[in-house]
C-alpha cells in the first residue's frame, strides 16, 4: 500500500515530517523503560514479520501497491506506541535497503499505516472484544488495512491539486481522488481479508503463548 | 565523511531533488550521481530500475491512458516524474550501499538502534527460513497445490517462523543482557 519516493510534493511531506516527528517523540517517550529482555525479542521478531509481509508487493492501478501490513498484529500484542515505532522502522529499512516506499514518503506512510493502522486495530478490538474476541481481532485487522489505505489514497489524490504547472500539468502524482480512492481501496477489500485471517491465526498463537500485553 | 555526514548529505539531496521540476536538470544530476557512485554504479542502477520498474510502469501507463482520454497528454511530465523517482531511489540505494544506515542513525536513540540491530538479525533468519520452506513445499507438490494446501502451508510456516525467530531473538537478548545492554 505504501507510497514510493518521488510522488509526494514537498508541500505534503515536509509538514507530514513535522507531525510524524511529534508522533515519534510521543511513541519513543520512556521507551527504554518498556524494553526488557522479554519485550525486545518479541518486538524484533514481529517487526521482522511485518517487514517480511511488506516485501510481497503487488502494484495497484492508481498509484500504489498492495501487500500485507502486520500492523494490527503488532498493535494488539505491543500496543500503539511500540507498533508505530517498529512499523516506522520497517518502512525505513524497506526504503533504505530495497528502494520500496521512500524517505520522502516515510512520514505519510508511517502516520497512515503505523499510527492510524495501529490505533484503529487497538480501538476496534477494545470496542468489539466483549461480543466476540476472534471477530473483533479480524475486524480490527481488516480496518487497520482499509483506513490507512484511505489516507494513502487521499495523500496521493490531492497531489494534482497542490502541485502542478501553470497549465495544470501535475508535478508529482498525476491522478486525482476519483481515481486513487477506488484504485487503492477496492483491491484492499480483499487484501484486508487476507490480513484479517493471518492476524487471527498468529494472534491466537501469540495469546496461547501469553505474549499479548 | 562520517556516516552521520553521509546521512545529512543524502537527506539534503533528497529534499533538493523534490524541488527540481526540470527534466534536464534531473537528468544531469543523475549523470553526476552515477559518475560519483564509482565502480558499483551499474549494479546500483540495475537494482534501482528493478525496484521502481513495475510501479513506475503502472503509473506511467495509467497516466498515458487517462491523459489521452482527456486530451491533455504531456510527455514532459512522464520524463519528469520517472527521472525524479529514478534519481531519488538511486540516491537511496547508493547511500545504503556506501553506509550502514544503522550506524548513521545510531546516536539518535540508543534504544531504537538496539531494536533495529536485533531486527536486522531477525530478517536474515526470517529470509533463510522462508527460503527453506518454499523449497520444501515445492518439492512436496509436483502438481500445482490447492488453495487449502497453500493456506495450511502458510499457517505452518508462520508458526514455525515465530518459534524459530523467537528462540533466536531470545538468545540474542539474553546474550546482550549478559553483556550489560539492559543496565542503566
Amino acid at each position: 500500500m505504501h507510497i514510493p519516493d518521488g510522488f509526494l510534493s514537498p508541500q505534503t511531506y515536509l509538514p507530514a515530517y513535522a507531525v510524524a516527528a511529534g508522533a515519534w517523540a510521543w511513541a519513543a517517550h520512556g521507551l527504554r523503560d518498556r524494553l526488557d529482555e522479554t519485550t525486545v525479542p518479541r518486538l524484533a521478531m514481529l517487526t521482522a514479520l511485518a517487514y517480511g509481509l511488506g516485501l510481497v508487493m503487488v502494484p495497484v492501478p492508481g498509484g500504489t501497491s498492495g501487500h500485507m501490513l502486520g500492523i494490527a498484529l503488532l498493535a494488539l500484542i505491543f500496543g500503539v506506541r511500540l507498533a508505530f515505532l517498529s512499523y516506522s522502522l520497517v518502512l525505513l529499512i524497506q526504503a533504505l535497503l530495497f528502494g520500496a516506499g521512500g524517505i520522502t514518503a516515510l512520514p505519510i506512510n508511517a502516520l497512515a499505516i503505523g499510527l492510524v493502522g495501529a490505533t484503529t486495530a487497538v480501538a476496534i478490538k477494545w470496542l468489539l472484544a466483549r461480543i466476540n474476541e476472534t471477530a473483533a481481532v479480524a475486524i480490527a485487522a481488516w480496518l487497520s488495512v482499509m483506513l490507512p489505505g484511505a489516507i494513502v489514497a487521499v495523500a496521493l489524490g490531492i497531489q494534482p491539486l497542490i502541485a502542478h504547472q501553470p497549465d495544470g500539468t501535475p508535478l508529482f502524482f498525476p491522478f486525482a481522488l476519483e481515481i486513487t480512492l477506488p484504485a487503492v481501496l477496492i483491491p484492499h477489500l480483499a487484501i484486508g481479508v487476507g490480513e484479517a485471517v493471518l492476524t487471527v491465526l498468529i494472534w491466537r498463537y501469540a495469546k496461547s503463548r501469553k505474549w499479548c500485553a | 565523511m562520517s556516516p552521520r555526514a553521509w546521512l545529512v548529505t543524502y537527506l539534503i539531496a533528497v529534499v533538493a531533488t523534490t524541488f527540481v521540476h526540470e527534466p534536464a536538470l534531473l537528468g544531469a544530476t543523475l549523470a553526476v550521481a552515477l559518475a560519483a557512485a564509482g565502480g558499483g554504479r551499474w549494479k546500483l542502477l540495475r537494482r534501482t530500475l528493478v525496484a521502481i520498474l513495475v510501479f513506475n510502469l503502472t503509473v506511467s501507463l495509467g497516466y498515458i491512458a487517462v491523459a489521452l482520454w482527456h486530451g491533455d497528454f504531456n510527455p514532459d511530465y512522464l520524463l519528469l516524474v520517472n527521472l525524479r523517482v529514478l534519481l531519488l531511489v538511486f540516491l537511496g540505494m547508493w547511500f545504503a550501499a556506501r553506509i550502514d544506515p544503522i550506524a548513521a542513525v545510531s546516536g539518535v536513540s540508543p534504544s531504537l538502534t538496539f531494536v533495529a540491530t536485533l531486527t536486522l538479525g531477525q530478517l536474515r533468519s526470517f529470509e533463510r527460513i522462508v527460503s527453506d520452506f518454499a523449497l520444501a513445499f515445492a518439492s512436496r507438490n509436483p502438481a500445482p497445490p490447492r488453495l487449502i494446501d497453500r493456506a495450511h502451508h502458510a499457517a505452518a510456516q508462520g508458526i514455525a517462523l515465530m518459534d524459530k525467530t523467537m528462540a533466536a531473538a531470545t538468545e540474542s537478548a539474553l546474550a546482550m543482557r549478559s553483556r550489560g545492554a539492559f543496565d542503566d
